[in-house]
């Protein structure tokens, strides 16, 4: 069994007019085993921007604190909110630093920033475990679910979604992804970010 | 230490000549001194005044900006105070180069600190950490001391908030009220004077008399907003705020000290009639 399967996780990004949403599955597990229902695996940076880690769980926590850390830093330094775009250069270079010897994740960064002309423009990239970089303007995912989560949201995804409509497509594919997934599941969290709030919401989910 | 720099110091200045232990900061002096630690306190006390205030709900920085000249575009949101971590501020007395690198030192512990434990670094511990890398460059390494003072205002769970004065030598104490830079002795004394230990101080009034106590110490008469930086640290839903005040913010606090001098003149002088 692949170390990227270890935990098993799904996480998935969306864009929408000018909002973006990103969820999970909460599942805790060892191999076949599940141990908890309450694992977080998306983490805040910011107000308008969060990042979703997919992969060997304690490697997620790990490069949770340390994405932590030097965001922190950067903040104190620039006194000013790290933009989701540099802040997604930052992840990637971290984890080539660790090329050979990686993390065994899968993060997906998720926010909004604002361009020369426009604000509060939705911003979505995934990279491979050693920093490859991969933007789109649609949908990301990551996990153990990737192969449902691509078709699911290739059949539902439209663009320029209002950010209840966003909420509702990302759930459903989140939800109907995960039942096809052992690995996955148990739960599912879903972040919506506009630009005055995010709004949170923890979707009832098939407990298998 | 401190209690014989700023006791003895300023005599000693004008009709000391280069002393034969002066030139190393690793040998001790025959009495026992350390001329380099000295002399690095001594650029200290020729730079903007800075002072800080520990009140029951809060603490007070507030320093003097040396504006040399009107040509200057400053970007950063202050020049003398810094913010160290969500819950732990400082201000800074001396010669701003080296305070830039103890401030990065002190951001970057206090990030290593959180990802260790999970937890923000009490302020004691941040200090000390400050103080044991100031306290190496007066022992080993033939590198000068920083020429920096810092007043380091925070909040703790273990011990609420708390206000340190740590020079360049390496020592700290925690305080009450503390002023350094220049004319700090004066500052020092008003502040000893004027602080209200039993009825405990409230923020308003820790700002106000950390106005009056900058104002009395500045070179210049009038305060003036573009002349001075204030910052407050306080508790808000339980997270630590830092925050610098705007210059209307800084404005109604001139206005309500001087309008505060004006009455208590007008009471010295009805009194005496």
């Amino acid at each position: 069994m692949s170390i990227m399967e270890y935990n098993g996780s799904a996480v998935v990004a969306m864009t929408g007019k000018n909002c973006v949403a990103i969820a999970s599955d909460m599942r805790y597990g060892i191999r076949m085993q599940t141990l908890a229902a309450d694992m977080r695996k998306i983490f805040k940076m910011h107000d308008q921007l969060f990042v979703g880690i997919s992969g060997l769980a304690t490697d997620m926590q790990t490069v949770e604190q340390k994405l932590r850390f030097r965001t922190k830093l950067y903040e104190l330094r620039e006194e000013r909110n790290i933009k989701p775009s540099v802040f997604a250069n930052m992840v990637s270079s971290m984890l080539y630093e660790r090329r050979f010897g990686p993390y065994f994740i899968e993060p997906v960064i998720c926010g909004l920033e604002d361009k020369k002309d426009q604000k509060n423009v939705p911003f979505i990239c995934t990279t491979d475990l050693i920093g490859a970089q991969c933007f789109t303007n649609d949908f990301l995912v990551a996990g153990t679910t990737t192969d449902q989560l691509y078709g699911v949201c290739e059949a539902m995804y439209k663009p320029d979604m209002e950010p209840e409509d966003l909420f509702e497509t990302i759930s459903q594919c989140l939800l109907a992804a995960v039942d096809r997934d052992c690995l996955s599941g148990w739960g599912a969290i879903v972040h919506v970010i506009t630009p005055d709030q995010v709004i949170t919401r923890e979707l009832k989910s098939r407990q298998d | 230490y401190q209690r014989r720099v700023h006791g003895d110091f300023t005599s000693n200045t004008s009709t000391n000549m280069a002393s034969r232990y002066d030139s190393r900061t690793t040998i001790f002096s025959p009495e026992g001194r350390l001329y380099q630690v000295e002399y690095a306190m001594a650029a200290i006390s020729q730079a903007g005044a800075a002072v800080g205030i520990l009140a029951k709900d809060g603490v007070v920085l507030a320093a003097e900006k040396r504006i040399t000249s009107k040509l200057l575009d400053q970007r950063k949101s202050t020049e003398k105070m810094y913010k160290i971590d969500d819950h732990i501020s400082c201000a800074v007395a001396g010669i701003t180069s080296d305070a830039n690198i103890l401030i990065n030192h002190a951001r970057l512990e206090a990030q290593r600190y959180f990802y260790a434990y999970k937890e923000p670094i009490p302020a004691e511990q941040l200090l000390m950490r400050i103080c044991d890398l100031k306290q190496g460059y007066t022992q080993f390494g033939g590198l000068r001391p920083f020429g920096v003072s810092f007043l380091f205002a925070g909040w703790d769970e273990h011990y609420g908030f708390q206000l340190y004065h740590s020079d360049p030598s390496g020592n700290y104490g925690g305080w009450k009220a503390k002023a350094i830079g220049a004319n700090n002795q004066s500052a020092n004394s008003l502040l000893k004077d004027n602080y209200d230990e039993d009825s405990s101080m409230s923020l308003d009034d820790a700002l106000l008399l950390g106005l009056k106590v900058l104002s009395k110490s500045m070179d210049t008469t009038a305060p003036t907003p573009d002349k001075l930086e204030f910052a407050t640290v306080t508790r808000v839903a339980g997270r630590v705020i830092y925050h610098v005040l705007t210059k209307e913010e800084l404005e109604s606090l001139i206005k309500k000290g001087e309008s505060m001098l004006k009455e208590e003149a007008a009471k010295e002088s009805g009194g005496d009639i």
